[in-house]
């Protein structure tokens, strides 16, 4: 079982950038059966940007699957935003899941924002001032709710979709002194109590791709800065040989890393 | 003999690399998260990759305005969105 997964973050969609992507994203039939936005679909969170995010992933040959992120939120206008998107055929999670039929078996995606607060041992904690403990239990909720969502689908294969980072490991390059505002443990502990196959986010312009939960869950940070391309792909499955990549198209994926 | 700081200079540039740092991510024409300041010695050089060239202009533009005295590198790439030629297998 395979399962072809695309994904990108913080595209950060205005008039300016709209039809940039979609020359790449109109290959993604050839490469993948999903793509999945990890967060920070707009610069401010307005309607009108939403509109250049559905002009610009709408209307996909594939399934498009996205969370929020903080600059989707800046103009308080995420009701607005939410429709735009959910109009043009973008399911849009945020503590709940999708189980999407592919060729491969059934794609379980739970998603959340997320947000901060910081990894263990130098996390912030639930305790003291009001606006401290709001913070935490912003991030605490947050990752209970990723958790009880990856914990309620019936598929064959589970992915997690955020937007802050759930491990430290993507984050390398960025400022030790930002990663509380990068990312919580809290969201690695819930994909941990998953049997999830997959987690992605977005938001640490400046991290890394690759690390991995406490738990051993592969984490990929997709933001559009660090994976410098379109999209990023994932083929994911258990039995992974050149037969099931080569049907790829000539101009878009065509070698695998191994 | 004592030297006392001249309070009528220019702010010590700290305060100017963490203004930009602000200036640059709450201003709504620029809203970038994603742009480091550095001083340098002869100039604060801005670095980091935006999305589109107007945008790259538009963060040069505020800068340049809201401090006319300080002198600016700029080395802020707009990021490929071309499609992927690799892809990574997870068995």
């Amino acid at each position: 079982m395979v399962i072809r997964i695309a994904a990108v973050g913080d595209v950060h969609l205005d008039e300016d950038v709209v039809g940039r992507f979609r020359p790449a994203l109109e290959e993604l039939p050839e490469c993948a059966d999903v793509l999945l936005l990890a967060g920070d679909l707009t610069r401010h969170g307005t309607e009108a940007e939403a509109r250049c995010v559905a002009e610009e992933f709408g209307g996909l040959a594939v399934p498009v699957v996205t969370v929020l992120g903080n600059h989707d939120h800046q103009c308080d206008q995420v009701p607005q935003v939410v429709k735009v998107l959910e109009d043009a055929g973008i399911t849009v999670l945020e503590g709940n899941g999708v189980v999407l039929d592919c060729a491969g078996g059934r794609l379980g995606i739970a998603g959340v924002k997320g947000f901060g607060g910081g990894f263990a041992g130098r996390c912030a904690s639930d305790f003291g001032e009001p606006e401290m403990k709001a913070f935490v239990r912003t991030t605490t909720d947050s990752a209970d709710r990723l958790g009880a969502a990856l914990r309620s689908l019936d598929c064959d294969m589970l992915v997690a979709l955020t937007h802050y980072s759930p491990v430290p490991d993507t984050l390398a390059g960025e400022p030790l002194e930002i990663y509380p505002f990068l990312g919580s443990y809290q969201l690695g502990q819930a994909i941990d109590s998953a049997p999830t196959a997959l987690a992605v986010h977005g938001h640490a312009h400046a991290g890394t791709e690759r690390g991995t939960t406490p738990g051993g869950v592969r984490v990929r940070n997709v933001a559009h800065p660090v994976i410098k391309q379109a999209y990023s792909v994932f083929h994911v499955g258990d039995q992974l040989d050149t037969d099931q990549v080569s049907p790829i198209g000539q101009s878009g994926s065509q070698r695998s890393w191994s | 003999m004592t030297h006392h700081r001249d309070i009528g200079a220019a702010p010590p540039d700290e305060y100017v690399e963490a203004e930009i740092q602000r200036l640059l991510v709450e201003d709504p024409a620029v809203a970038e998260q994603g742009i480091t300041v550095i001083r340098r010695e002869r100039a604060l050089v801005l670095y980091g990759e935006v999305e589109s060239p107007h945008r790259r202009e538009e963060i040069l533009r505020l800068v340049s305005e809201r401090f006319p005295d300080v002198p600016i590198t700029s080395d802020i790439g707009v990021i490929r969105t071309q499609a992927p030629t690799e892809i990574e297998q997870l068995p």
